[in-house]
């Protein structure tokens, strides 16, 4: 299988200071879906950047397609989609309208254009609010109008940068049913971003987890919590305590590892270590102030690989100027 | 490249047409400049004080053509800030679109657009002079087919040389703060060293010098000399003060071009 996207040894740094790629190595095979899962400000939408020609990489390689971004922008642009973290629809135009200029942009005839926006109105669920301006549209509505922008032209590749951002639980699952649909029609490649564990988990086939622009892990979703090796119980005491040998003792325990004054007992079953743990410090005096039965998941990778919490804080921006002229600059996130 | 254009003009259009209040506000600003303005600075005098303008009100209203060109394409950059705030520039730049076309569009569109509340100021200046009670623009000289087409090109090139200038400062900068400031330091510096409003043989000798070099005067000069048939008053025929337009036009549309290229270069 060849390879849709690979990338050696990328690096950008913003004005000699901020590293935020910093050496980082992928490839992503033809039909994947991969992610790029990790906090916000770890170097994500500076990788989507450089792969989609809108940054130029400070060292390193980035090929898409089989062209290198930097020798071949225009080559690339005509390849790839993209779905933009915030909508860059224009209020002012009907959704038809917003996807008229797109297939403009993309140099496609107006006869195929019509039909082919006709065609993803339908699929998204678009074609009743077609012809009413966006400055209207439900969030939900706008990021699917994004996306539809994004694969006007039926790109190979499609870059999603924080696809679900600002949408409600449901909205978010719905608009996953999109992306899954699109990926079984169409075969695209998908290289997505995302800070929420539950996106990754639920779209990628392949995860790389990222932090301060450096890929920490790569593997499958299912392969990566395995990593985590079973339950952790997370034990606080009330004054700080040292627990490490009190908890060590107890029968059951794998391993145990504190994190930000937590106490991360491994084991093979929380439910049945909780009682022994329990027992252990009532009976060495300690008193706790909680105790709690973690599963493997994407956020027990998340914080021991990186040794901190997972926090899928909240993303709703606040000056809109601020914030998104940031990002016209190639911002980071 | 003409599908790309094509797609980005209609989008200028349809932006266009749902913004009236800015449509509305646009063709009435020059419209009251002429009535409270021009009636108000109904100076005594004929033709031999006003370069071969029958009166004030003649001499004013040509330069208001020209001085409103100049106004509408102020704000072409505004646009250009809110479309980068809102991703839309962006948005354009990940198309395989030329990225010429992303500059073009709003830079013809815009111009275009500035003729119609110009050439409003003149047809309603024409028309008031036909009205009891007020005053209007008297043409004196016979037009004809050329000097309406060099009037018609004299106003386009001064609309597309600040569009241009104004669109770079826009691609160029980031907050909307900063614009308003640059616009505000060249608007009315531009506007009063031409001899757009001001008659001659009013303020210093040094600012004559210089309004003869002023871009706005130059495409005035165009307007005057057709209108008034009064080539006698003026040292060039129309077709000299055209092309020294031309030229400036060049150099700020040369300058706006490497400006916008900078601004829209992959960071």
């Amino acid at each position: 299988m060849t390879d849709a996207i690979v990338c050696e040894n990328l690096v950008k740094v913003y004005g000699d200071i901020i590293r935020a790629v910093d050496g980082v190595s992928l490839n992503v095979p033809e039909g994947e879906a991969f992610g790029l899962l990790g906090p916000n400000g770890a170097g994500k939408t500076t990788m989507v950047s450089i792969l989609t020609t809108l940054v130029r990489p400070t060292s390193g390689r980035a090929i898409v397609d089989g062209l290198d971004v930097a020798k071949h922008p225009e080559e690339v642009r005509r390849r790839i989609g993209l779905a933009f973290q915030v909508s860059t629809a224009d209020g002012e135009l009907t959704g038809r309208e917003n996807l008229e200029v797109a297939a403009g942009l993309q140099g496609i005839p107006a006869p195929e254009a019509r039909r082919r926006i006709r065609e993803l109105l339908d699929q998204m669920q678009l074609a009743p609010a077609a012809d009413r301006l966006v400055k209207g549209y439900s969030g939900g509505m706008r990021r699917r109008l994004e996306l539809a922008v994004g694969v006007v032209h039926s790109p190979k590749i499609l870059f999603l940068d924080e696809p679900t951002l600002g949408l409600d639980p449901q909205g978010r699952a719905g608009f996953w049913d999109y992306i899954r649909h699109l990926r079984k029609d169409t075969g695209v490649t998908l290289f997505l971003t995302t800070h929420y564990l539950e996106e990754a988990d639920q779209l990628c086939e392949r995860l790389a987890i990222v932090d301060h622009g450096k890929i920490v892990a790569t593997g499958r979703p299912d392969e990566l919590k395995q990593r985590t090796g079973g339950d952790t119980v997370v034990v606080k005491p009330s004054k700080g305590e040292d627990l490490t040998q009190i908890l060590s003792a107890v029968p059951g325990a794998l391993a145990v590892q504190v994190i930000a004054g937590a106490y991360r007992v491994k084991c093979d079953r929380g439910e049945a270590m909780v009682p022994l743990i329990v027992t252990a410090c009532d009976r060495a005096g300690v008193e706790i102030v909680s105790v709690e039965i973690r599963k493997p998941s994407l956020d027990e990778v998340f914080l021991e690989l990186t040794g901190r919490e997972y926090r899928e804080e909240g993303t709703e921006h606040s000056g809109w100027a601020s914030e998104r002229m940031g990002q016209m600059r190639g911002g980071r996130s | 490249m003409l599908r790309e254009l094509g797609a980005l003009l209609r989008r200028e259009w349809l932006r266009y047409i749902r913004t009236p209040v800015w449509i509305i506000s646009s063709l009435l600003v020059p419209v009251l400049y002429l009535i409270l303005f021009g009636q108000g600075f109904n100076y005594p005098g004929g033709p031999a004080q006003y370069l071969g303008a029958p009166n004030y009100i003649s001499y004013f209203a040509a330069g208001m053509v020209g001085f409103v060109a100049l106004t509408m394409s102020l704000f072409s950059g505004a646009n250009v800030i809110f479309d980068k705030g809102l991703g839309i520039v962006k948005r354009q730049a990940a198309t395989p679109a030329p990225r010429s076309v992303i500059f073009l569009s709003p830079l013809i569109f815009r111009s275009l657009i500035a003729l119609v509340p110009a050439f409003l100021v003149l047809g309603l200046a024409v028309l008031l002079a036909h009205i009891p009670g007020f005053v209007g623009l008297t043409i004196t000289g016979s037009v004809g087919v050329l000097g309406a087409f060099e009037i018609v090109i004299a106003v386009l090139v001064l609309a597309l040389m600040f569009n241009a200038l104004f669109l770079a400062f826009g691609f160029a900068l980031e907050s909307p703060q900063s614009y308003f400031g640059i616009v505000n330091l060249l608007n009315l510096p531009i506007l009063f060293t031409s001899n757009a409003l001001y008659p001659p043989g009013v303020g210093p000798d040094w600012l004559h010098q210089i309004a003869e070099y002023n871009p706005v005067s130059l495409c005035v000069n165009v307007l005057r000399e057709n209108l008034f048939g009064s080539s006698s008053y003026y040292p060039y025929i129309p077709e000299v003060y055209l092309l020294a337009l031309l030229a400036w036009a060049a150099a700020f549309i040369s300058l706006a071009v490497v400006l916008g290229r900078r601004a829209l270069r992959t960071p």
